[in-house]
């Protein structure tokens, strides 16, 4: 399954949004998502695709942003190429 | 001071899930208490509790349901079949009017075990995003005000096992003086995770396993009580001006006539003859009634050596020669210690006591004790013994005491 999939499969299971309203420029705001929802959503996606969201405050508003965050971080970490903005940290550890 | 009727009952709780069922069951003394079979429940000394037949997925979505802790889903779902008993249609206006006053002694256990569990079981730092909201003492009544849209105080009273006690008392003070026009009112409580069982086994005062039938561990005033069992669960009562309910055509399962809440300040954990008969009198002074008005009990009755002597006491010191006529119910017998709920749970058996004119028994009471010599109406209900007016005791770890004085509809 794709990311878009995988994680409109999340958005369908677990908050019961309705899959034709998962479009990739459908707003996180207009899903019912705020930052408390982002939070929720952003630990099980760490779960589902094994992956550590680094702490660092990125603004993301689409669905579709989302979706290439997460291929990004997939990207960077299956190739061990590390950028300063993709970098998994654990706490204190320097680049 | 306006006269307050209650209006509506909802109950989610190990009797049953209605005010019908929970009556019954409390009448007929059939008993909510078993044996407890959750993981780790080898590593506990008496493996008892008085548990609640209840799937949250049968009442909430799951976007919903991740953020409520059994604690909420209880308080939820209870204020729902409450305000729906009510039938109170209310406007935008009254929503302001209107508070929830909500009694819980440890709020979201099961989400707070689970929580240490990753952190120091697991040793992972993979917390959930939610844990504060589900675990926050305040998230029960928060989600009440957020259902029905209430705009009035909504508050949570945490004094150990009188918190719905004082939750009902200060509800009927707010109302009784006009300060708010409805109110729900009650408790909440959800301890049944092993930390809490632990935490409350370390303290040597749980009952050990009854040997012929673990139902019967918790025995109120009994020569062998061995002391206290938990329960889970919740029950509301929604409150309004007797006024109001009348004209509106509402049921009124009897009136709330007074409050005492007074403080031991003596032992944290002991209760007191004095501070609890102070309590008493405190709510008789408060509903204008002399002792010799009073015609039932609820008592605290928890089933512990220390409480059920000291009760008595205190009823007797209260009471005088009169004492040993006045039926004394404990009913915790049967549906356990509901913590932070009991006194909200208590106060909804004792009004439907005082509707069928029944004092409600007191079970496993086989063992008189010397020391426990009143009517504690041992094992079969009493037709025709509640009379018109009830008080339910609740005292507490901490020393608040509440007493509610009650009276029968009719």
């Amino acid at each position: 399954m794709t990311t878009v999939d995988r994680i409109r499969t999340m958005l369908v299971q677990d908050y019961k949004l309705a899959p034709d309203s998962l479009t990739l420029d459908a707003r996180l705001e207009d899903l019912g998502i705020d930052s408390l929802g982002m939070a929720e959503l952003v630990f099980n996606i760490e779960d589902a695709f094994a992956l550590s969201v680094p702490d660092t405050a990125v603004t993301l508003t689409t669905l579709g942003e989302v979706v290439g965050f997460i291929d990004d971080l997939i990207a960077a970490r299956d190739s061990e190429v590390t950028a300063p903005e993709v970098l998994s940290l654990s706490a204190g550890q320097a680049p | 001071m306006r006269r307050i009727a209650v209006t509506g009952i909802g109950v989610v709780s190990p009797l049953g899930l209605s005010p019908q069922e929970v009556f019954e069951a409390a009448r007929a003394g059939r008993s909510g208490i078993h044996r407890l079979d959750i993981p780790g429940a080898h590593r506990l000394a008496a493996p008892l509790a008085a548990s609640v037949h209840f799937d949250g997925s049968e009442h909430f979505e799951p976007p919903q349901q991740r953020l409520l802790d059994r604690v909420s889903q209880f308080a939820v779902v209870a204020a729902r079949r409450a305000f729906a008993d009510a039938q109170c249609d209310l406007t935008d206006i009254e929503r302001e009017r209107t508070g929830v006053f909500l009694g819980t002694g440890m709020g979201g256990t099961l989400s707070m075990d689970d929580g240490y569990q990753t952190l120091y079981g697991q040793q992972s730092d993979r917390i959930k995003p939610m844990m504060i909201l589900q675990g926050m003492h305040n998230a029960p009544a928060g989600w009440i005000a957020i259902e029905h849209q209430l705009r009035g105080p909504a508050l949570t009273y945490s004094t150990a096992c009188s918190s719905s006690g004082v939750a009902i008392g200060e509800a009927w003070l707010r109302l009784a003086s006009g300060a708010l026009d409805v109110a729900i009112a009650g408790g909440s409580e959800a301890p049944l995770s092993l930390g809490s069982l632990k935490a409350w086994e370390a303290m040597h005062t749980l009952a050990s396993v009854d040997a012929t039938d673990p139902a019967t561990s918790c025995k109120p005033f009994s020569k062998n009580r061995s002391g206290m069992v938990l329960g889970e669960g919740a029950a509301l009562v929604v409150l309004e001006p007797w006024e109001r309910a009348l004209a509106r055509g509402a049921t009124l399962y009897g009136e709330i006539i007074g409050y005492g809440l007074t403080t031991d300040a003596g032992h944290i954990a002991r209760p007191s003859v004095q501070g609890q008969a102070a309590a008493i009198r405190s709510a008789l002074a408060s509903a204008g009634l002399s002792a010799q008005d009073v015609d039932s009990i609820n008592a605290h009755g928890t089933g512990t050596q220390a409480n059920d002597s000291v009760e008595t006491s205190a009823i007797k010191l209260v009471f005088g020669t009169r004492a040993n006529r006045v039926p004394i119910s404990a009913t915790k017998a049967v549906h356990g210690h509901l913590l932070g709920a009991a006194g909200a749970l208590e106060c909804v058996l004792s009004l439907l006591a005082l509707q069928h004119n029944v004092a409600l028994p007191t079970m496993h009471l086989q063992e008189p004790d010397p020391q426990c010599d009143l009517d504690y109406v041992a094992n079969v209900a009493r037709l025709g013994a509640a009379g018109q007016t009830m008080l339910s005791h609740s005292f507490a770890f901490g020393g608040t005491n509440a007493v509610l004085a009650l009276r029968a509809a009719g």
